[in-house]
C-alpha cells in the first residue's frame, strides 16, 4: 500500500485531480446508494418478517379453534346416556343384542357426526371392548381395525388426543382426500374406566381455507407440517405427504428468518400450533418481496451512473483547466532555462494560475532587462577602459619617443627624426582618427609595426622584430588595439640587458572543430620569461576573465576581457613562458571577414 | 491499466462495505429476523418435571365414598406424574384431622386439599399451612372462606338439596312424615343441603312433615342404630333421606330388617355399590350422588393447576372430567346422578 501511495504521489497532477474528483463523487454516492438500498430492502424484509408471523399466528389461532372444535366432537358421545351405557357393556353378549347395540350407536354416529354441523368429517369410528362402531361419509379401505389396532384390547392414550396423519395409518378414503385422524380416549367419567377410543377422520381441507386465504397473491408457499417435517397440507398439492427435509434445521421459533446459504434467499416464517404440535410455515422468495423496489433500484442506478458520468466529465474538465496552464508554464520555463528569454505566456485567467503566469512573464521581462543592463554597463566600462588604454599609451610612449627624437635632433640625424615623427604621426592618427572598434588585421599590424619601429630606433641593437602572416590581412578584421598591449609587455618585461631581444609576430588562420575559422595571433619574444608562480597567477586571472585591479597586467587583462565579452569564452589569450627562454602569447579570435565587416564595426553594442 | 486498478479498489471497498450487512457468523444457515413473544414450551415442561406433592385429606378414611375419591385422586397423580398422599382420620373428627394436617405441614407438602369436618376448628391449622406457603383448598366440605383459596363442591348445594327432597316426594306421594339422617352436625356441606331440603319441602310439599334430623358422624354402626331407632320411634314414617353417604345403606338395611319395604321410602346420597342390593330388592328407591372418583381426580388436578398458578375459572375444561363451573370461590363439578335399580349396575364405586 505504501508503495502504491508513493506511486500515486508521483502521478501527473491531472491524473491525481481526476482520480481524486472521481473518488470524491463516486465513492460517497455509491456507498450512499448501496447502503440506502440495502437498508430499504432489509426494512421491507423486516416488516414482512414481522407481519407474516402475526398473520400465521392468527391463522393458527383459527385452525386451533377448529381443532379444538373437532377434538371436542367426541364429547357428543357423553351426551347420550344410552350410548354410554352401551359402551359400558362388553362384547360378551348374545349376537342379537350386539347387533342391536351396533345399530343404535351407528345411527347415533351418523346423526351426530356425519350429518351433523361439521361438513369436513369423513368418518367416525368407535372402538370399544372388541366392538367396532362406525359411520363414514365415503367408502374407505385398509383401516385394518380388526387385526392390527386393538387385538381385542382398548388402546390406551392416557387421556391425550392424538392426531394421526395419513402416512401414519393405512386408512384411505375413496378419492384420496387429505385427512387427519383424531384419536381420543373415551373415559367413563363416573367409574373412571376406559370406554374405548373414538377416531374421527376429518378432511384436512378444514385449514385449507385458512391457509389459502393467506396466500391470495399466490407467490408464497404455505404448508402445515408436523414437528418431523411431514407435510400435512401444502398450497402445492403435490407436496402433501412429502417431508420438508430442512425443517429439522429451522430455528425453533415462532417468527421468521431468512435463508442465508441457498442460491435464492427465502424468507421463511413459522408458527407453532400447540394443540397438535404442528407447524404452520410460510415461505416466500426474498426477491418477490423486493419486486416493487426493483424499479426504484434501477432508476437509482441509472441516475447514479448519469451523475458519475457528469461528475467525471466535470472533474476531467476541471483537472484539465488546472493542469493546462501549468503545462504551458513548464514548457515556457524550459525555453527560458535554455536561454530564450523572448517568451510570452498568455495569462488567460485571473485565478491563481493566471497570476502565476503574469508573475512569470514579468519575472522573465525583469531578468531580460537586468541582463541587458548588466551587459551594457560592462560594455561601456570596457569602452571606457579602451579609451583609457589608448590614452595611457600616449604620455609614456610620447615622452620616450619625443626624447628619442630630441636626441636624434641633437645628433642631427635628420632622417631618423623624420622617420620617427612620421611613424608617431601615423600612430596617433590610428589611435584617434578611427573610431571603429574593428579594423583590418593589416591596419592593426602596420600600427604595431610603427610602434615596434619606433621602439627599435629607440633601443637600437637591443631589439629586433619580425612579422609573419599567412593570410590576406586586408580581408579579415580584428578588434583594435589587441596586439599593442602585448608587445608593450614584451618590450617592458622581455628586454634583457645586454642581449638582443627578438619579437616575433605571427598571424595565421585555423579551422576549428566545429567548422568555423579562427585567427590566431602569436607574439613571441626570447626575453627573460616569466617566473612559473607568476605565470600560474596570470593564467588563473586570464581564465577568470575579470580585471580585479588595474595593476601591471592591465594590458593583458583588458585584451582578454574584450575578446571574452565580444566572442565568448572559447576565444581569448593563452600565455606560455619558460624562464630565460622567452614568452609566447597567443590570441584567438573568430575570423571576421572584412566584406561583411560592416556588422562587425560596432561589434556587440546592444 | 490505472483505471482498471482503481476499479478493482472500488470493488474491494464495496465488498468490504457489503460485508457489514452480512450476518457476522456465516456458518449459520438462517438469519432470524423476528420472533413472536410467546411463552416457551420448554419452560412448562421443566415445571412439570418438578416433583410436586399434594395431600388430599378426607373427612374419614375407609368408607366407600372416600375410597372411591382416593382412587380418583391416585389416577390423577398417575396422569399428572405427581405425588399424592391420601390420608384421613378413622372417624369424622376435627381433632384427628388437625393432627393429620399438622403432620402434612411438617412433611412439607406443596398443597393440601381437605374435606373439612368442622369449619371453625380446622380454620386455624389451615391458615397456619397457608402461612407456610402451602396451597390450601377444600373439597367435598368447606371451611371458613379466608382459610383456603377455593372450595371444590361436587354439585350446587341448592340443586342437590332440592333434588333430594324431590326424589323423596316422588316415592311417598308427596305426603307423610319423613326423617333425615345426616353425618356430623358440624359439617358445612351437609348443613347446607339440609337447609335447601327444608326450603324445598316448605315451598312445594306442605303435606309432608320433617320429624327428626339424626346425626351419625359418618359412622356406619351408629347410622344403622339411628335408622332402627327412627323406624321404631315413628311408626307412620313414610321416608328417610340419607344426607351423607353412610345414611342410605344403613336406612335401607334397617327397613329390610324390619321388613317395611314399600312402606318406608329410602333415598339419599350414597355410592351405588353399597346400595346395589337394596335398590334391586326394593328396600331403597333412589340414591343420588356424583362420582367421588371424579371428585378426587378433579381435586388433585385443580390443586396441581393452582400450584402452577392457574386458578380455576368458569366453564374451564378439565381433561377426563369435563367442564366445571365457578361461583365466586367455589368450584362446582357437575350435576348429581340418580342411581336406580335399572342403572346401578353400570357404576362401580
Amino acid at each position: 500500500m505504501i508503495s502504491k501511495a508513493w506511486r500515486f504521489k508521483n502521478y501527473r497532477l491531472r491524473t491525481k485531480l481526476i482520480v481524486t474528483y472521481f473518488l470524491l463523487t463516486f465513492i460517497p454516492m455509491s456507498l450512499l446508494g448501496y447502503i440506502a438500498y440495502n437498508q430499504y430492502t432489509a426494512s421491507i424484509e423486516e416488516q414482512v418478517g414481522e407481519y407474516i408471523p402475526k398473520l400465521l399466528d392468527q391463522a393458527n389461532e383459527n385452525i386451533a379453534n377448529q381443532i379444538r372444535e373437532i377434538s371436542s366432537l367426541p364429547e357428543v358421545l357423553y351426551n347420550s346416556d344410552q350410548i354410554v351405557e352401551i359402551l359400558r357393556n362388553d362384547a360378551l353378549q348374545n349376537r342379537s343384542s350386539l347387533m342391536q347395540d351396533e345399530f343404535t350407536v351407528n345411527t347415533y354416529l351418523s346423526r351426530n357426526f356425519i350429518n351433523g354441523e361439521s361438513p369436513d368429517i369423513l368418518g367416525v369410528f368407535v372402538l370399544s371392548k372388541d366392538r367396532i362402531f362406525q359411520s363414514t361419509k365415503i367408502p374407505y379401505s385398509n383401516f385394518g381395525l380388526d387385526q392390527s389396532l386393538s387385538y381385542g384390547q382398548n388402546i390406551e392414550l392416557n387421556g391425550e388426543e392424538v392426531f394421526l396423519l395419513p402416512h401414519q395409518t393405512s386408512l384411505r378414503f375413496e378419492g384420496d382426500p387429505p385427512f387427519v385422524l383424531i384419536m381420543k380416549q373415551l373415559n367413563d367419567l363416573e367409574n373412571r374406566t376406559d370406554l374405548g377410543t373414538v377416531m374421527i377422520a376429518v378432511e384436512s381441507t378444514f385449514f385449507k381455507k385458512v391457509i389459502d386465504e393467506l396466500n391470495d397473491e399466490g407467490n408464497a408457499d404455505l404448508w402445515m407440517m408436523d414437528k418431523n417435517g411431514r407435510i400435512i397440507y401444502h398450497t402445492d398439492p403435490s407436496m402433501i405427504r412429502e417431508t420438508d427435509r430442512e425443517s429439522a434445521d429451522y430455528p425453533k421459533i415462532d417468527g421468521s428468518f431468512r435463508t442465508v446459504q441457498e442460491d435464492e434467499s427465502r424468507l421463511i416464517s413459522l408458527n407453532y400450533l400447540q394443540e397438535t404440535d404442528w407447524i404452520l410455515a410460510h415461505s416466500i422468495l426474498a426477491s418477490n418481496l423486493t419486486e416493487r423496489t426493483d424499479l426504484v433500484r434501477n432508476v437509482t442506478i441509472i441516475v447514479f451512473l448519469i451523475f458519475v458520468l457528469i461528475s467525471t466529465a466535470i472533474s476531467i474538465l476541471l483537472a484539465w483547466n488546472v493542469s493546462r496552464p501549468l503545462n504551458q508554464l513548464t514548457n515556457v520555463m524550459k525555453k527560458v532555462e535554455q536561454g530564450d528569454f523572448d517568451v510570452d505566456l498568455p495569462a488567460g485567467s485571473t485565478d491563481e494560475v493566471g497570476i502565476l503566469a503574469n508573475n512569470f512573464n514579468s519575472m522573465v521581462l525583469e531578468i531580460k532587462d537586468l541582463i541587458r543592463k548588466n551587459y551594457q554597463i560592462e560594455l561601456k566600462q570596457k569602452e571606457a577602459e579602451l579609451y583609457a588604454l589608448q590614452s595611457q599609451i600616449n604620455p609614456h610612449f610620447m615622452y620616450n619617443t619625443l626624447e628619442t627624437i630630441a636626441m636624434s635632433v641633437e645628433d642631427d640625424e635628420k632622417d631618423t627624426v623624420i622617420e620617427m615623427v612620421t611613424l608617431l604621426g601615423r600612430m596617433l592618427r590610428f589611435s584617434i582618427g578611427n573610431k571603429e572598434d574593428v579594423v583590418t588585421i593589416s591596419d592593426e599590424l602596420s600600427h604595431v609595426k610603427d610602434y615596434l619601429t619606433i621602439q627599435k630606433i629607440r633601443f637600437e641593437e637591443k631589439l629586433d622584430f619580425a612579422i609573419e602572416t599567412e593570410l590576406d590581412t586586408e580581408q579579415y578584421g580584428t578588434p583594435k588595439f589587441i596586439l599593442q598591449p602585448l608587445i608593450e609587455n614584451a618590450i617592458k618585461h622581455g628586454l634583457v640587458y645586454g642581449n638582443k631581444t627578438h619579437i616575433h609576430i605571427s598571424v595565421k588562420r585555423e579551422r576549428r572543430n566545429d567548422g568555423t575559422e579562427e585567427i590566431i595571433f602569436g607574439v613571441r619574444d626570447d626575453g627573460s620569461g616569466i617566473q612559473p608562480e607568476k605565470l600560474a597567477d596570470i593564467n588563473l586571472m586570464l581564465e577568470a576573465g575579470s580585471m580585479s585591479k588595474r595593476d601591471d597586467h592591465f594590458g593583458l587583462m583588458n585584451v582578454q576581457a574584450r575578446i571574452l565579452i565580444n566572442f565568448g569564452s572559447t576565444y581569448g589569450l593563452t600565455l606560455s613562458s619558460s624562464l630565460n627562454q622567452g614568452t609566447d602569447v597567443q590570441i584567438r579570435i573568430p575570423a571576421l571577414l572584412k566584406d561583411r565587416g560592416g556588422a562587425h564595426n560596432e561589434l556587440k553594442k546592444n | 491499466m490505472k483505471a482498471l486498478k482503481i476499479l478493482f479498489y472500488l470493488v474491494c471497498i464495496l465488498l468490504i462495505v457489503s460485508a457489514c450487512s452480512m450476518p457476522p457468523d456465516s456458518s449459520e444457515k438462517y438469519d432470524v429476523i423476528y420472533t413472536l413473544e410467546k411463552v416457551s414450551y420448554e419452560e412448562t415442561d421443566a415445571e412439570r418435571s418438578r416433583e410436586i406433592t399434594i395431600a388430599v385429606v378426607p373427612k374419614v378414611a375407609n368408607i366407600p365414598y372416600f375410597n372411591a375419591a382416593e382412587e380418583g385422586a391416585l389416577e390423577a397423580a398417575k396422569d399428572l406424574g405427581i405425588n399424592v398422599i391420601f390420608t384421613g382420620p378413622a372417624f369424622a373428627d376435627a381433632e384427628q384431622q388437625i393432627i393429620i394436617i399438622e403432620e402434612l405441614i411438617e412433611d412439607g407438602v406443596d398443597a393440601i386439599a381437605v374435606s373439612v369436618n368442622d369449619p371453625e376448628k380446622l380454620a386455624p391449622i389451615l391458615l397456619e399451612a397457608k402461612g407456610k406457603g402451602i396451597k390450601v383448598i377444600t373439597w367435598d366440605a368447606d371451611t371458613l372462606p379466608h382459610a383456603r383459596d377455593f372450595f371444590i363442591n361436587m354439585v350446587d348445594p341448592e340443586t342437590l338439596g332440592r333434588h333430594l327432597m324431590d326424589i323423596l316426594a316422588w316415592n311417598t306421594g308427596e305426603k307423610g312424615e319423613f326423617a333425615i339422617m345426616t353425618g356430623a352436625l358440624t359439617a358445612s356441606n351437609l348443613n347446607e343441603w339440609l337447609h335447601w331440603i327444608k326450603i324445598q319441602q316448605k315451598e312445594y310439599y306442605p303435606e309432608m312433615t320433617l320429624v327428626e334430623v339424626a346425626a351419625n358422624d359418618d359412622n356406619p354402626q351408629l347410622a344403622y342404630a339411628s335408622a332402627l331407632n327412627l323406624l321404631e320411634k315413628y311408626p307412620d314414617l313414610k321416608g328417610i333421606i340419607g344426607n351423607s353417604s353412610v345414611g342410605p345403606p344403613a336406612a335401607a338395611k334397617a327397613v329390610k330388617e324390619l321388613e317395611r319395604e314399600g312402606e318406608v321410602a329410602v333415598v339419599g346420597l350414597s355410592t351405588p355399590n353399597p346400595m346395589n342390593e337394596y335398590l334391586k330388592d326394593g328396600s331403597a328407591q333412589i340414591v343420588t350422588l356424583w362420582s367421588p372418583k371424579k371428585l378426587g381426580y378433579l381435586t388433585v388436578v385443580l390443586a396441581n393447576n393452582s400450584l402452577k398458578g392457574i386458578d380455576p375459572y368458569d366453564w374451564q375444561e378439565i381433561r377426563k372430567v369435563g367442564n366445571i363451573r365457578m361461583v365466586d370461590d367455589m368450584v362446582i363439578m357437575g350435576e348429581p346422578m340418580d342411581f336406580t335399580a335399572e342403572n346401578v349396575d353400570q357404576y362401580d364405586f
